[in-house]
């Protein structure tokens, strides 16, 4: 008996068909009527959820640190003649009964004292501002009554009631606060601000030492209460309604639909007939009696562009189709193939076996090449995408925190100021173009002011550091500062005043969540454009003065929280790693809570990323 | 002819017949070899304009369903599919030749679809397509060695169940 090997066993199972289930048509065609899932949308949305929550995060915690916050200012007594304001902790009978110049010293004093006894330590913060603006701090150790009593009585320009203004320690950008008189301030201070003076004294706040430029000012300082209640209502979190993005991707409808397009390519054989008979059997086999349709089809092409089926219109297809049985309608499995002006051609070709699978291994070439090649570059890509969806880059970079609203600290520009950043991140692909990314950032905002007037406690014997402590440095614990605005220094003539260079710094630890989009990948480039929010945590607090600490910024967020948009240019250098620029924007909304501060930053990372 | 409802129902039914047949063959069970038919028959239409007249339009159907198949057996690939150890008593034994006896289609198909997904998604490729190892490697994301070997174990795992036919009918 001859003896087959498996692939002759199986190869009747080569052209094996089954007629499908009738109902599968009707799946399809459900599934054909069904608008194509938008994955674009589904895309856009991700991103402005991603956003959306990136802001909305730092949202929250800025609400609720906010609020703590305004319970820490204390009101401050104000000199209007000499503009040098010692802030101290108040109670209420130092509000009202602020009639008597000695009386209000002893009040004072005594908020001090209550201080004192308590903590065992006075935290006089002691800061200067211009009209919003504090500046530094510094704790003085154990003050007693009669030091204060001391400081504050031979003060020759500690008239009361000229002036006695609570230092606005609401927000700087809420403009909605009710202007009013000394004496509606005075009334409003009294009644509302006891809470706050009592918070102040329980969490053992510092008293602010406040300067103001011109006493016009102290009227509008005078906003503590209804700037801290204005505050949380006249904020609120714009969410941008990124709306449903049109459905733009209609469906085309293809012109080179192949009964249509057939018209014009007419040569080019797609011919498809098949006329049915033989045998009915469960399973349509063509086993060895028949020629492959592909087989026939090339050969049409080859030799006979007069062939049936698809030729052209629909009309002939239709005439086709309907000459020639369909093997579902008939319900014939074998099949053969005819062609009409060629049936030598196929009967030769029938014949021959071994030209059958020569020629099937032709046409899966020939039909694979364009095929394949596009397959295979589609497989690439995903492989990539599948294999390649998390990467981890570090970076390093410099940036330059901006002032963009050309405000001013004691009377002088804020300058920008450079500084170092350095981080890791993670990035996840979603898809080829889309990803959405975190990581840590170690980052610096800073600002320089120039020409700062200050008077040093060292060289001048009036401002000893026991009689008057403004600032003091704990680093430089002998010297004390006294920081003072221009239109002060005009005011003082006085020789002793000397100016330097401010510099503050607040440095986070950043958490940024992004969302990028590639814009370009090309071989070995890629640009993404990356855009998110980013939660901040303040790990340092330093203001300088002439490269000497001098202590600490006034009012900073323990938590700020910003926007930031980027543009990462990248460069494969090796298998999975690629170094990395990256041009960036930030903008921090809430550095500090009263005193302007840089808030734009310009940034430009360098890094290796490492995908995975 | 993307939406052309009427054009799309001749197609099918003119090449519906063999391109289940495919999925029979690929798919372990009836029920995803219907799902893979629906799917891929809905990609067809809706890439049909991609078709460029190079090749037989049969070709390309086939091309498209193939790599449907590919792609679902893939997902599977977690569960049993792709063991790549080295067998020597399958890798290396010589391929016997057995005598030709008629054996139904169904049996055949059933063989078939009993083959691990890996063994029969290879032989598929090498025996009915014509694929070579190197191209079933590509296509598969496996090594060549990794090809010959399923196939080796395919026709083994055929061999013996043709064997034990012909023992049955024999006794």
């Amino acid at each position: 008996m001859k003896k087959h090997k498996i692939e002759d066993i199986f190869s009747s199972m080569e052209d094996f068909s089954s007629i499908p289930p009738p109902e599968l048509w009707g799946q399809i065609e459900e599934k054909l009527d069904k608008p194509k899932k938008k994955k674009r949308v589904v895309l856009w949305w991700s991103a402005a959820a991603c956003l959306l929550l990136g802001l909305l995060l730092p949202s929250i915690l800025h609400f609720t640190g906010s609020s703590e916050n305004t319970n820490l200012n204390n009101g401050g007594l104000e000199n209007s003649k000499n503009s040098f304001v010692l802030d101290q902790k108040t109670d209420d009978n130092s509000n009202i009964k602020n009639l008597d110049p000695h009386k209000n010293i002893d009040n004072s004093a005594d908020s001090l004292n209550e201080n004192t006894t308590r903590k065992n330590q006075l935290n006089t913060e002691s800061g200067i501002q211009t009209e919003k603006t504090s500046v530094a701090e510094t704790n003085s150790k154990n003050k007693t009554n009669k030091k204060d009593s001391k400081y504050n009585a031979p003060s020759p320009a500690n008239v009361p009631n000229k002036s006695v203004a609570f230092q606005n320690s609401g927000s700087s950008e809420d403009k909605s606060t009710v202007k009013s008189s000394s004496k509606s301030i005075l009334g409003n201070s009294t009644r509302k601000n006891q809470p706050n003076a009592e918070s102040g004294i329980q969490s053992k706040e510092s008293s602010v030492a406040q300067t103001n430029s011109k006493n016009k000012t102290n009227t509008k300082d005078s906003k503590y209460i209804a700037t801290s209640l204005a505050n949380t209502p006249n904020q609120s979190v714009a969410f941008h309604n990124y709306g449903s993005a049109k459905d733009k991707s209609i469906a085309k409808s293809s012109g080179k639909s192949i009964l249509g397009s057939n018209s014009k390519t007419s040569n080019k054989a797609i011919s498809e007939e098949r006329i049915a008979f033989g045998k009915q059997s469960k399973f349509n086999s063509t086993a060895n009696k028949q020629l492959s349709n592909s087989i026939f089809e090339e050969q049409l092409a080859a030799k006979n562009n007069k062939n049936l089926a698809f030729n052209g219109q629909s009309s002939s297809v239709n005439s086709n189709i309907n000459r020639s049985n369909s093997p579902i309608s008939s319900n014939r499995t074998d099949k053969a193939v005819i062609i009409k002006d060629d049936l030598k051609l196929a009967n030769s070709l029938s014949k021959t076996d071994s030209m059958q699978l020569a020629e099937l291994q032709n046409l899966e070439k020939g039909i694979l090449s364009p095929e394949k090649k596009k397959e295979e570059k589609e497989k690439k890509d995903n492989l990539i995408d599948k294999k390649e969806r998390w990467a981890v880059a570090v970076f390093a970079g410099v940036a330059s925190s901006e002032n963009t609203k050309n405000e001013k600290t004691l009377g002088n520009v804020n300058n920008s100021k450079q500084s170092t950043s350095y981080g890791v991140k993670t990035k996840y692909s979603i898809n080829k173009k889309w990803a959405v990314g975190s990581g840590l950032k170690i980052n610096e905002l800073g600002q320089s002011v120039a020409n700062v007037s200050y008077v040093s406690a060292k060289n001048n014997a009036f401002f000893t550091p026991d009689s008057y402590p403004v600032a003091s440095a704990s680093n430089a614990p002998t010297q004390e500062y006294l920081l003072i605005s221009n239109s002060t220094k005009e005011a003082m003539k006085s020789e002793n005043v000397q100016t330097g260079k401010l510099d503050q710094n607040l440095r986070y630890v950043e958490m940024p969540l992004e969302v990028s989009y590639a814009i370009f990948n090309k071989n070995k480039a890629s640009i993404n454009l990356n855009t998110g929010g980013f939660v901040g945590k303040l790990i340092s607090n330093s203001v300088n003065l002439d490269g000497h600490s001098i202590g600490e910024n006034m009012n900073a967020n323990d938590y700020v929280y910003g926007s930031t948009l980027s543009s990462t240019v990248q460069y494969q250098v090796y298998k999975k790693t690629k170094v990395f620029v990256e041009p960036a924007m930030n903008y921090y909304i809430n550095p500090l809570n009263s005193q302007s501060f840089n808030q734009f930053q310009w940034g430009l990372n360098f890094g290796l990323n490492v995908s995975f | 002819m993307k939406n052309d409802r009427e054009g799309q129902l001749k197609i099918y039914q003119l090449f519906s017949p063999v391109l289940y047949g495919i999925c029979l063959k690929y798919m372990k069970n009836e029920d995803d070899a219907k799902d893979v038919f629906q799917e891929a028959f809905v990609i067809a239409f809706q890439k049909i304009g991609q078709y460029k007249f190079e090749g037989s339009f049969e070709g390309w159907l086939k091309r498209i369903f193939i790599n449907k198949l590919i792609e679902t057996l893939n997902k599977k690939k977690k569960e049993s599919f792709f063991l790549d150890v080295f067998d020597p008593d399958t890798d290396f034994v010589e391929e016997e030749e057995l005598e030709a006896m008629p054996i139904e289609q169904e049996k055949l198909l059933e063989y078939i679809r009993d083959l691990p997904d890996q063994y029969r998604t290879v032989f598929n490729l090498y025996v009915f397509e014509k694929m070579k190892h190197k191209e079933i490697a590509e296509l598969l994301k496996i090594s060549e060695g990794t090809s010959k070997s399923n196939l080796n174990r395919a026709k083994h795992i055929l061999q013996k169940r043709i064997l034990s036919i012909k023992n049955f009918k024999t006794a």
